[in-house]
């Protein structure tokens, strides 16, 4: 209830000022790149500012987005989920190439520093179903930005950061980047990370909860990335090499007495890509090779575990402007996936193709896109996934945009799902998911305060969802027989005002979730009609950021709230919140700059978990040196 | 300006409010259903539930039942000793006024008083703990899933005191009889004889493809039930006599997936019970296994099995989607189902307390 009167204060603060004063529409300039999904979907965009203040894609979008990320602990396993979805529902793109596991079908967000990458941009709902198949809550998109080949300032660029905090944690960062003559461009990021991670926390699970440390939970990760584009006319070609390893321990959960558990991850992706435009057609050539290596140790139990996958991932994004108001959108995707792990008989292969028509336009105040996507996957073949959105820029209201959006994706199961052995089923069906949103947007700049705010409310229907079950002499195995259903609220606000030396910018996230099973194998079971496992009805977060001169101030405030750990909703982890508190200083000279950083993460020193009996950090502190030439 | 700045301040405090002002704080897991009022120690109290939990969740617990009035009381554990019981409660055994708990995944047992449940002990250190055999007043043995070991456990001062190394690396189900254990070897497909007097091993017998659980008869035979691992081998119930040594029957399942578990014998030691997927029943005195099942298990998970000493009732439990409370089924002697209790998260294993 508390919660709901801060979003309605939030409310009251945005429409009084929607009344009180007025000001133009904001032109926003037309880019090739980022007609990939249009601005009638819901969508969130998190720029580079913000990707650098965080240290993995996990932190990133626990502080800036509602979706919900599930996490082992610091620098342990973190997966995503989109409006009450399976972590497996999410897609993530790196420049445009998922990098979902075949395997598994899902991503580990802690393995995703943010030195990597300059944008993140969020696809909720329907909207995923342009980055491919799957995507049945939505896609995160983890983006590299193009070199500005006309910036002619400078041509070399230095950037270096060194961050040290609690609990043993040390980040080196840096990247170079040089703009030679004849339009060349070359681009190195470097990255090496170590923690200790061996936080205090109450255990809870023990007789007079003693303070305990947190044993096997070491970390470190390092990794490069290497950029070559050259620009001819107005074509850019190029390619980006990624490689990243990762060691780290596992740690046990607080009933645990003895562990020994490492995992090490080791990825190399390799993308090569051509971009341009030619008369009315805009193109978009991709072909890459993504390699990851996964090894499981379990010393107590003797368990050795390799898991080895490859893709390679080729596009074509063809776009036509047909004239000034349609352009017709071609996107045609060859991938081919393969995994070996030693829970399958053999190794296994296989294409997952599809291909995307459609058009987008716009008529006097409308914009609209309507388009299909047909899918093949090794026999699997769904010749009909459509989405449609439509955009209404009110006529007297012109600040204010009406939405709706509805599509159909499908998820194919994973390798794991067809053919661990035990367990795996070859006749799974494909999990699909009908979506729809409508929401209001609005955007409106006056004198010194802009504010901006979204509300979407979400309508989701998944069946075939695949659930892994015990069956015949306790295997457990997947079958198709679930249906849930997904609806909700989602809901932004930022406000920004400048005064003289003083910015004040503001932003509140806040989602409100109904998850539910409305179809189960047995109808008698207690977990009918309840909501989902791990997917908290209420999220919110909030942050404010105050800056005067060279110096700001950030608080951010992360509100999670109950989650059932049980189908029926008899356990459950309370609910948690968090505040983070920072200063920074920019110390501005000739041609270096420096930014000195101090941040206060759990400031009120909750204890709190995200997953059952994982501990989670009590108050800690980072110090981060940035340096830029 | 000055409304603008007035709103923000507002909405500021609020948001400060919300993080103040909560209550009590709960940290870690909840229950909903585990009472907070205390239990009351009865003699009629003469069912404990031990539920598993979900592996890593820490949600094990224990339930009691009261079969004369049907009370039911969740996370006796828990209540009586304000720290949870574990993660993943595989079995426990009443003895000498007390019951040992064995929680595998936290490698420790707990012994707890038969009257209130409070711990008076936790004994730490195993490996992977599976079953508890006390084999006289002061020591018990333990097996273990994972290693090599049979604990040997002092009752005096409630630490682990030796071990008997086997050829196994998963032993399960134990029984003594004279100075001799029993002892399932999963891993080998064995079963394992200990001198209970020296712990010295005094011979591996070969049985069927995993065996699982064992009971003695009246005839004082020995039946070990084998589940034949995944598709290795069709499962066996085989009588074993223990005087001899020797195999005196061999009764194999007809169906390669058959995968039969928690074989219980009644008071008399006349009539075996096993789940294979439904729930079977045979005589000691049978040369066959029974064609058709006791009771059906009508599209529910039957996960543990066990018979009242005293009413002779069959107590089933129904596992569900093994991440919710699992529903305990009472069936007369008639195969009529009596009444049903909820228990908790994968009721793994029914202790009756005498």
């Amino acid at each position: 209830m508390k919660l709901i009167s801060v979003i309605f204060t939030l409310f009251i603060v945005q429409n009084t000022f929607g009344q009180l004063l007025n000001d133009t529409i904001k032109f926003e300039p037309f880019v090739i790149e980022e007609l990939a999904v249009s601005a009638t979907y819901k969508t969130t965009n998190l720029d580079a500012v913000t990707t650098k203040s965080v240290e993995n894609l996990a932190q990133l979008l626990q502080e800036n987005s509602t979706v919900f990320i599930k996490s082992y602990g610091s620098g342990s396993l973190a997966s995503v989920s989109f409006r009450g979805t399976g972590a497996g529902h999410t897609r993530v793109l790196w420049n445009g190439i998922s990098l979902n596991s075949p395997m598994n079908g899902q991503i580990d967000f802690s393995l995703y520093p943010t030195p990597f990458f300059d944008k993140v941009e969020l696809h909720y709902g329907a909207s995923g179903l342009i980055d491919g198949n799957g995507a049945l809550g939505g896609s995160v998109n983890l983006q590299n930005s193009l070199p500005n080949f006309n910036d002619s300032t400078k041509s070399a660029k230095l950037n270096y950061n060194y961050s040290i905090g609690s609990f043993n944690k040390q980040i080196h960062s840096g990247k170079v980047a040089y703009l030679g003559t004849k339009k060349w461009f070359y681009e190195t990021r470097i990255l090496h990370s170590e923690a200790e991670n061996d936080l205090v926390y109450y255990n809870f699970a023990k007789k007079e909860n003693p303070e305990e440390r947190l044993q096997n939970a070491a970390l470190k990760q390092y990794g490069f990335q290497q950029a070559i584009y050259k620009k001819i006319k107005n074509q850019t070609i190029g390619m980006r090499f990624w490689y990243f390893n990762s060691d780290r321990n596992l740690p046990s959960t607080m009933l645990v007495e003895k562990n020994d558990e490492t995992q090490q991850d080791e990825s190399f992706r390799l993308l090569i890509n051509t971009t341009g435009f030619k008369n009315k057609i805009s193109y978009k050539i991709s072909s890459a090779l993504i390699h990851d290596k996964l090894t499981y140790n379990n010393k107590l139990i003797d368990i050795n575990s390799k898991n080895n996958s490859l893709l390679i991932d080729n596009h074509a994004d063809i776009n036509y402007f047909i004239n000034d108001k349609i352009t017709f959108l071609n996107k045609i995707n060859i991938r081919h996936e393969q995994a070996k792990a030693d829970g399958y008989n053999s190794e296994h292969k296989r294409f997952n193709n599809s291909w995307l028509t459609g058009f987008s336009g716009n008529l006097k105040r409308l914009n609209w896109t309507v388009f299909n996507r047909m899918t093949v996957v090794d026999d699997y073949f769904k010749p009909l996934a459509p989405s449609i959105s439509l955009g209404y820029q009110l006529p007297k209201l012109e600040d204010v945009t009406l939405k709706v959006a509805a599509g159909i994706n499908h998820n194919y199961p994973t390798f794991n799902d067809l053919y661990w052995t035990p367990g795996g089923n070859s006749d799974l069906k494909p999990e699909e998911a009908k979506m729809s949103e409508a929401g209001i947007k609005y955007h409106k700049a006056f004198g010194k305060t802009t504010i901006a705010t979204e509300n979407t409310f979400f309508f989701a229907h998944v069946s075939n969802w695949i659930l892994w079950q015990p069956s015949a002499g306790n295997i457990w195995s997947p079958t198709n027989l679930k249906k849930v259903e997904n609806k909700g609220f989602e809901s932004t606000l930022t406000i920004k005002y400048k005064l003289n030396k003083v910015d004040l910018s503001i932003r509140g996230n806040y989602a409100y979730t109904i998850s539910k099973n409305i179809d189960l194998p047995k109808n008698t079971d207690d977990a009918l009609y309840k909501q989902l496992i791990y997917v908290p009805q209420h999220q919110f977060n909030a942050n404010a950021k105050l800056t005067y001169k060279n110096t700001s101030l950030s608080y951010g405030y992360y509100y999670t709230g109950l989650r059932y750990i049980s189908t029926d909703n008899n356990w459950y982890l309370p609910a948690n919140y968090i505040s983070n508190i920072s200063l920074s200083q920019d110390i501005k000279l000739k041609t270096t700059s420096f930014n000195l950083r101090f941040q206060v993460n759990n400031l009120f020193n909750q204890t709190y978990q995200s997953i059952a009996w994982r501990p989670m950090p009590l108050r800690n502190y980072m110090l981060t040196l940035a340096f830029k030439l | 300006m000055s409304k603008f700045t007035l709103n923000i301040v507002v909405g500021l405090t609020l948001l400060m409010f919300t993080f103040s002002s909560c209550k009590k704080e709960k940290f870690g897991p909840q229950c909903k259903n585990c009472e907070e009022n205390a239990i009351f120690p009865s003699i009629q109290n003469d069912v404990i539930i031990v539920n598993e939990g979900n592996f890593g969740f820490g949600n094990a617990t224990l339930t009691l039942y009261n079969s004369t009035n049907r009370n039911v009381h969740h996370g006796i554990f828990q209540q009586a000793n304000n720290y949870p019981l574990g993660d993943v409660a595989q079995s426990a055994y009443y003895f000498n006024e007390k019951i040992a708990v064995v929680v595998n995944n936290s490698n420790k047992i707990e012994i707890i008083d038969k009257a209130d449940f409070t711990s008076i002990a936790t004994i730490t250190g195993f490996d992977s703990p599976r079953y508890f055999l006390p084999i006289n007043l002061s020591t018990a043995y333990v097996s273990n899933l994972f290693s090599n070991k049979i604990n040997i456990v002092n009752l005096i001062n409630n630490t682990i005191s030796g071990s008997i190394t086997t050829n196994s690396n998963w032993t399960e189900e134990m029984l003594i009889y004279n100075d001799t254990a029993y002892v399932c070897d999963m891993s080998n497909n064995k079963l394992i004889l200990i001198n209970t007097t020296n712990h010295q091993i005094i011979a591996n017998i070969s049985v069927g493809i995993q065996p699982n659980s064992l009971v003695l008869d009246k005839n004082n035979n020995i039946w070990i039930l084998c589940d034949g691992g995944f598709n290795e081998a069709n499962a066996q119930l085989i009588k074993f006599n223990p005087t001899l040594r020797t195999i005196e029957q061999t009764l194999a399942f007809g169906n390669i997936n058959h995968s039969p578990s928690d074989l219980i014998i009644d008071n008399s030691k006349e009539n075996l019970y096993f789940i294979n997927n439904h729930i079977f029943k045979m005589n000691i005195n049978d040369t066959s296994l029974p064609t058709s099942n006791w009771v059906s298990n009508n599209g529910e998970v039957f996960y543990s099995l066990g018979i009242h000493p005293i009413t002779q009732e069959i107590y089933v439990a129904d596992a569900k989607d093994f991440v919710q409370n699992s529903t305990i089924s009472v069936y007369k002697n008639n195969q009529q189902l009596s009444h049903q209790f909820q228990s908790g998260i994968n009721s793994g294993y029914i202790l009756f307390l005498p």
